[in-house]
């Protein structure tokens, strides 16, 4: 890793598992159906990436570890510990570290779970998407809402004490009472984090290709809107805390992963299609799995820091000004923390006015932020339009 | 090189029969561009004429030929625009050549363009060398097409040479019927010196450059030149011809086509029909110039950034040295600032100038809907001519409203003669005649008015022949007619660059369209945007642009960090071109709204 310019040695670890069993529509996400022969050799790859990773990088901290996807629940308890110990061995992984899986609803029970909190995972992120079946059937997702209750159940009976469910919203035909039911099934599974996500239609979806050859309607953008203001109000109700555009937590149960990504802070990103920032450039994996695993088969060396699979194409060296605005366009995502005056200050050498004078004047006239004493902020009003207020600084 | 072995011509065309590509055979034939140079249509070598494959400028070429006859020749060649909108591109050509050859598409046959430009060419006295091209394409008739010359011209249809352009079939046939059929230019390289500005541009190094055709006497870098209508005097920083890029020759002399670099800054001290002379031996009289066209459609430019006007004067002045038929002066409106009122000789001129303005002087710039020029009668008996609709002054205090009618020639397979008299009738024209150009393709005539022919005419006469017909049209006279203002409110605002003039009968139909295809374009604010259509109090139609509640990326963590702050660029880019009206960003489309109102 190039040393990150913030002189800090702590750093988040985004490991990526592009596996899946079949593929949702509303999904353009870097994974691959029918591909579960490689994932034996996937993970000796991941392991001897992160080896060398570690090694160049002179061990720095890892405070989040974060398997994301594809679906990281297909992995076997002995592979996820094998990645681990990898970390382990290369890093220093510091005791109170955060570690997240994002796990599939179907196939998984309490012993899986068991085993995983037995190696070092210490929070569990789930799918659940739609308590409604024609939405979770239009979604293609191979799990039931009896699923979802199941493995919440199983979960916490393996002791995960920091459980979150992803939800979807403003799909085709949803409306507001379905997905008002949805959010109550949900609270009274006792989640302790929930993302809230408002469907987008991506080009190279199913969905998109159904939207667009008419035998499916458009999502309701209005509709959406309502969900979501819906969604703030019935969470505030049963004691979350929105701390993100689109995160809502219980005290204590932020995502400590996702919060180093809107602070603008270093991770590195390993396995095929992950992305990386190492404070100075950001970069991706090679997409494809078969790739990745040939690149680092018999590699010994990480020259410049950067993966023997990175793309190099990908490589973007981020210059001051770029990492100010994706500072302020990060860090307004973050409801309450905001962008801190102090740490920005400290970063870039002069206060925030100093740099964006007339964006933060005519922001804060038209009502779109909150200027206070230690922090800048989305008001509530700007929630649902923080494109406009995210434009100003890029 | 001797007159006797000089020869001037010009190749003219309807739109698309060849011309550019035949320019390019005859420039290898003589080796003026050697094989490995050349590109198809190099002498259109503007980046737009490039890109739609579309001759927007004449060019000049000087060519050197060895001809049968064991002489060399020099040829001056000028590859002229066949769109209807750049004819007056071709009359100046004209102006500078002794022949002109005139190129026919062997599949379609004589179109409107054929016999408008070949009239032209006949009125200047021109020799008229008839080809017929594009013999390689299988749908080709080259007997019957050149039959139909025969017809026109008079000449045996033996006498039509048929050619490839695409495959250089036969080429040079043209080459030698220019060298023996075209007479020399006859002008006396011993009078005093005569040299007549056909076009010209502008180079930020040499200034105005002027394209030049010597009748008499010589053009030398050594004389100080003097300009006969504006009496400026320059002493030229080069003098050459094009070969066609500029070669510097230091020298012209009576017969020749080639340039003069003037140094002069300005368009208005070096105009397009002047007469170059010497100030040693000056000449008597200016050799006649050209009539300056009249603009048939006006529109309003505004550069998006108001902070752009100069920038945008400064374009124009430099365009006009480029398009002599350009014409503009300035304008204000309420809802658009300051801008200019441009004179087109059509849509497609319009659209080029919008082009070119922002291509060449990287200008953000937004047009109004065109219009056509309103002789206005007042109570008071005083006439007023008006081009733009906030000009229209209030109901009350008009007599009546004039607006210019025009004479059309469609030419037309006859299996289409039934929908096109449809159109012709909806857009408010009238039927004159019918004439049959051979046993199936007719010519007809109507009068219709320009306000009407200059709405998306043309693209429908096209769908609706199925690309066959062609269309030509001349000027017919002002006719009264019942018309109204027809308003346009934003946010309640009356917007004067959205404001028509269209007839009674049609105000409502063109109201409720323009307000629901605003409504379509005008994109959401953070406020609801009420849009309305207004006859004099009366409003006829209304909607609203709801107001924009979501506008946030849902999902935004490490791996999207470069593509979202990409798209949020895009996003703002995209914000940046719309233009504010009172408190509504409002996209350019918006304004040119009314040419589309019958689409969907
Ligand atoms: N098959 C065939 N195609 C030709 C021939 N000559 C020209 N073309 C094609 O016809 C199209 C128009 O050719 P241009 O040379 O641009 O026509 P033009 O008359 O200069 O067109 P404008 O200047 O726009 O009026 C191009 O696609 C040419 O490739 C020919 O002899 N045979
Ligand atoms: S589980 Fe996630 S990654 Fe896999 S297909 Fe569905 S949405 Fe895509
Ligand atoms: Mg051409």
């Amino acid at each position: 890793m190039a040393r990150n310019s913030e002189g800090s040695r702590t750093v988040s670890l985004y490991i990526h598992i592009p596996f899946c069993r079949s593929r949702c529509s509303y999904c353009v996400f870097n994974t691959y159906v029918g591909l579960e022969h490689l994932i034996t050799r996937y993970v000796a790859a991941l392991c001897n990436e992160i080896t060398l990773l570690g090694k160049y990088s002179q061990h720095p901290i890892v405070h989040t570890v974060y398997f994301g996807g594809g679906t990281p629940s297909v992995l076997s308890p002995p592979q996820v510990a094998r990645i681990l110990r990898s970390i382990a061995d290369s890093f220093s992984l510091s005791d109170e570290a955060e570690i997240s899986l994002e796990a599939n609803p179907s196939g998984v029970d309490v012993l899986y779970f068991r085993a995983l909190r037995q190696i070092g995972v210490n929070r569990l992120s789930l799918g659940a998407q739609s308590a409604d079946v024609r939405t979770l059937q239009l979604f293609n997702r191979d799990h039931t809402w009896r699923d979802v209750v199941q493995a919440v159940r199983s979960a916490r009976q393996a002791g995960f004490r920091d459980v979150s469910l992803d939800l979807i919203y403003g799909a085709p035909e949803q409306s507001l009472e379905a997905w008002a039911r949805t959010l109550d099934e949900t609270l009274l599974l006792a989640p302790d984090h929930l993302s809230l996500y408002s469907l987008g239609i991506e080009p190279g979806s199913a969905m998109n290709v159904w939207i667009g050859r008419g035998s499916l309607p458009a999502p309701d953008v209005d509709l959406a809107a309502d969900m979501y203001e819906y969604a703030s109000g019935r969470l505030v109700q049963a004691g979350f805390e929105q701390y993100e555009i689109s995160n809502w937590s219980l005290p204590g149960y932020t995502c400590r992963h996702n919060i180093q990504y809107w602070r603008n802070l270093p991770y590195l990103g390993v396995g095929a299609g992950a992305y990386g920032f190492t404070g100075a450039l950001r970069y991706s994996i090679v997409a494809s799995p078969a790739e990745y695993i040939r690149r680092l088969q018999s590699v010994e060396t990480a020259p410049e820091g950067l993966s023997p699979a990175v793309n190099q194409d990908s490589i973007e060296y981020v210059d001051r000004d770029q990492l100010r605005a994706e500072t302020m366009m990060l860090g307004l995502r973050l409801l309450q923390e905001g962008v801190s005056r102090s740490r920005f200050a400290d970063r870039f050498g002069g206060t925030v006015e100093a740099y964006y004078e007339r964006e933060i004047e005519t922001l804060k006239q038209a009502g779109l932020i909150h200027v206070m004493e230690d922090r800048i902020v989305l008001t509530a009003k700007a929630r649902l339009i923080g494109n406009r207020v995210f434009m100003c600084f890029v | 090189m001797e007159e006797k072995n000089i020869r001037n011509f010009c190749i003219i065309a309807h739109i698309d029969h060849g011309k550019s590509t035949l320019a390019d055979r005859l420039l290898q034939l003589t080796g003026t561009i050697s094989d490995r140079d050349m590109q198809e249509q190099i002498l259109d070598d503007m980046e737009l004429e490039r890109e739609r494959g579309v001759t927007i400028k004449a060019s000049a070429v000087r060519m050197m030929y060895d001809a049968e006859d064991g002489r060399q020749y020099e040829i001056n060649l000028i590859d002229t625009p066949g769109h209807v909108d750049f004819s007056y591109e071709v009359s100046r050509a004209l102006l500078a050549c002794e022949g002109a050859v005139l190129v026919v598409d062997a599949s379609q046959g004589i179109e409107a363009q054929t016999l408008a430009n070949l009239y032209m060419a006949l009125e200047h006295d021109l020799e008229i060398i008839p080809v017929v091209n594009k013999i390689d394409l299988p749908a080709a008739r080259p007997e019957e097409v050149a039959q139909e010359l025969e017809d026109l011209l008079g000449v045996p249809a033996e006498d039509v040479i048929p050619v490839s352009a695409k495959t250089g079939d036969n080429v040079k046939a043209v080459l030698e019927a220019v060298v023996r059929q075209v007479p020399p230019p006859g002008g006396d390289p011993d009078a005093p010196t005569r040299a007549l500005i056909f076009d010209s541009h502008y180079d930020s190094y040499k200034g105005v450059i002027a394209y030049v055709r010597v009748v008499d006497g010589v053009l030398s870098q050594k004389d100080t030149l003097k300009l006969m209508a504006t009496g400026a005097q320059v002493d030229p920083i080069e003098i050459g011809v094009f070969s066609p890029g500029m070669l510097t020759t230091g020298i012209l002399r009576a017969g020749d086509v080639g340039y003069v670099a003037t140094g002069l800054k300005t368009v208005h001290e070096c105009r397009v029909g002047d007469t170059l002379t010497t100030v040693r031996n000056a000449a008597a009289e200016p050799l006649p110039g050209y009539q300056q066209v009249k603009p048939m459609v006006f529109a309003g430019l505004y550069p998006v950034d108001n902070d752009d006007y100069d920038a945008l004067r400064d374009a124009l002045e430099k365009l006009q040295l480029n398009d002599a038929s350009l014409v503009f002066q300035p304008e204000t409106s309420q809802a658009l600032n300051f801008g200019f009122r441009v004179g087109f000789l059509g849509l497609f001129h319009m659209e080029i100038v919008q082009e070119r303005l922002e291509r060449e002087y990287d200008l953000d710039i937004l047009a109004t809907a065109p219009s056509v020029e309103y002789e206005v009668v007042l109570r008071s008996g005083e006439t007023i001519t008006i081009d733009s609709p906030a000009e229209l002054p209030d109901e009350s205090v008009i007599e009546e409203i004039r607006e210019p009618w025009m004479k059309i020639q469609v030419f037309t397979p006859q299996d289409f003669i039934g929908p096109i008299m449809e159109l012709v009738t909806k857009k408010r024209g009238v039927y004159e005649t019918m004439e049959y150009l051979d046993a199936s393709r007719v010519m007809l005539t109507y009068r219709i008015p320009l306000a009407e022919l200059i709405v998306d005419f043309y693209d429908r006469l096209k769908s609706i022949s199925r690309g066959y017909a062609s269309l030509d049209y001349q000027f017919d006279g002002y006719e009264p007619g019942d018309l109204v203002k027809l308003e346009v409110l934003v946010n309640q605002q009356p917007v004067d660059a959205l404001a028509l003039i269209v007839h009674r009968e049609q105000a409502y139909h063109k109201g409720q369209k323009l307000v629901s295809k605003l409504k379509r374009l005008i994109p959401r604010q953070l406020f609801a945007v009420p849009i309305q259509a207004a006859v004099g109090k009366r409003v006829i139609s209304r909607a609203n642009v709801k107001a924009l509640r979501k506008d946030v990326l849902a999902k935004c963590y490490g791996g999207d960090v470069t593509r979202k702050r990409k798209l949020l660029e895009k996003q703002k880019k995209g914000k940046k071109r719309l233009k504010m009206i009172g408190n509504v960003e409002v996209p350019q489309e918006a304004f040119m709204a009314v040419l589309r109102l019958d689409e969907d």
